[in-house]
């Protein structure tokens, strides 16, 4: 073999993946090629210094963190078959959750007009889409924004102003497949998208004070419990807003607005700062 | 080797076999996440995510390879893809100096310092595939299940790194203008002049060995 030849395997030798028969080659013609032995030693002490771990200690949050996490799971599927198991428990969960909705939605739907910036979150795309296909309008939405996958870490450092939750299973059972972070202008935003089975499920945070654009679909007042936010209707598609005073929550589904959203609702929104409601203080463009 | 009996606790969602996978593997995990990244923040929270990501998959772990490898996987590609969104948000200068920082200084020799500035100036890929060879000691078969790579395509990629790490390292320590040319330990021996004859042996070019 030349040294070139050598050379190339030097690393194999020193990560003990050669050959027998290549070992044999390469001992050889170390010990008798000083450039190919000074070549070997210089290998072999930069895995030593590579293999000098810093010493590092786990900071004790990080169990607590992964428990919490693990936690917060399985209370939302045991929540979920729970229901599932029982009529009448669903009927019950259901009242539950409506009245804990009630405590939830009573946000404030105030908001300055005044506040309104450039930005707009424009919807148009996204809900021309969903007759045809929901994940790719999406998709679009999502690609229209520069979103970028992410952690929930990563999202909550990207917009620390918003206040958002992002379960790891809503209820329902929807599981959450991607974290998003975007931008509205210059606003940040978050997005998730969920899947339980087929069904898809998105939700999207943004500042309250960013305009909405729904192109020629029409936006409609809603009462979920007693409380107001607004929707769109597209087909068996809704897309449901519900705004606090720092964040609007918005989720794409074709769940019932009655009896399945509120639970959904009340799992991306933090119970923090559930007050009185006032009136909504989306601007959104007209059709 | 983590035993069966202990994942398949961990299938049935038993937290007290969480926290014995978790004990015997988040030093590991934790060092090498933050040896890629290099911020103590980045590798808590990529940490959490590999592992909240681990048992809730569980079920798609098939026990073909180690328990620490599949975590790996999951941990690595997932730091990957958190530098490649962080992209030029940070320099490798900063990793350097995060790095070297939370090293304390004096505790760790000069080569040790530079050795980590290298590192963070080559790809996060590269970094990765240095750490899981060396840090962590992974055959290039457990490399390749770690990168999805064949054992052939890691071998070739670690050839790379090594050479482009060992370059970095002659070019930080290559000579300059007010001073004559300081030669890095590790890299001393290219400095000596040559003889044919000389034995070989790895003793002879201990860091920190005067020429």
């Amino acid at each position: 073999m030349t040294c070139e030849e050598i050379r190339d395997v030097l690393g194999h030798y020193v990560d003990d993946e050669a050959s027998s028969a290549l070992r044999g080659q390469i001992e050889a013609h170390v010990a008798v090629c000083f450039p190919c032995s000074q070549e070997l030693d210089e290998i072999r002490q930069l895995a030593a210094s590579l293999a000098e771990a810093p010493s590092v200690t786990v900071p004790s949050t990080l169990w607590t963190a992964i428990e919490e996490r693990l936690d917060a799971r399985s209370v939302a599927r045991s929540f979920f078959f729970s229901m599932l198991r029982s009529r009448v428990a669903m009927a019950v969960a259901a009242s539950i959750v409506i009245v804990i909705g009630l405590g939830l939605f009573s946000l404030p739907w105030g908001g300055d007009r005044s506040q309104a910036r450039a930005a707009t979150v424009d919807f148009t795309s996204l809900l021309d889409g969903l007759q045809h296909d929901a994940v790719a309008a999406f998709d679009k939405f999502m690609t229209q924004y520069g979103a970028v996958a992410a952690t929930p870490g990563e999202a909550k450092r990207h917009a620390p102003g918003l206040s958002f939750d992002l379960p790891q299973t809503l209820p329902g059972g929807f599981e959450l497949q991607t974290v998003y972070i975007l931008r509205f202008g210059d606003a940040p935003g978050v997005a998730g998208r969920y899947e339980r089975g087929e069904e898809f499920l998105g939700v999207v945070f943004h500042a309250p004070v960013l305009k909405e654009h729904f192109g020629t679909h029409k936006d409609r007042a809603c009462i979920m419990g007693q409380h107001r936010g607004h929707s769109v209707p597209v087909g068996d598609w809704t897309l449901v807003h519900l705004t606090d005073a720092t964040t609007c929550h918005c989720v794409l589904s074709r769940l019932n607005e009655t009896t399945e959203l509120p639970a959904v609702m009340s799992a991306v929104v933090p119970l923090s700062g559930a007050t009185t409601g006032e009136p909504n203080g989306h601007h959104h463009d007209e059709p | 080797m983590v035993d069966r009996d202990l994942v398949e606790r961990c299938r049935r969602g038993d937290r007290k076999a969480q926290h014995e996978l978790y004990a015997s593997t988040s030093d590991r995990m934790y060092r090498i996440l933050f040896r890629i990244t290099g911020r103590q923040e980045d590798a808590l929270d990529l940490s959490q995510e590999a592992y909240f990501r681990a048992f809730t998959r569980i079920n798609q772990f098939d026990g073909r390879s180690s328990f620490f490898t599949w975590l790996c996987r999951i941990a690595v590609n997932e730091a990957l893809q958190f530098l490649r969104r962080e992209g030029t948000a940070r320099t490798n200068h900063e990793t350097a100096a995060a790095q070297a920082r939370t090293k304390g200084g004096a505790a760790h020799s000069d080569t040790k310092l530079d050795i980590d500035a290298a590192l963070a100036e080559l790809t996060p890929e590269e970094r990765a595939l240095l750490l899981l060879r060396y840090q962590e000691g992974l055959d290039y078969k457990a490399i390749g299940e770690v990168t999805d790579n064949p054992p052939g395509t890691v071998a070739s990629r670690l050839n790379r790194a090594r050479q482009r790490l060992r370059d970095l390292l002659k070019k930080s320590y290559g000579p300059t203008e007010e001073t004559p040319v300081p030669v890095h330990p590790i890299l001393r021996m290219t400095s000596q002049s040559a003889h044919p004859s000389a034995p070989v042996s790895s003793s002879r070019a201990q860091p920190g060995a005067e020429t």
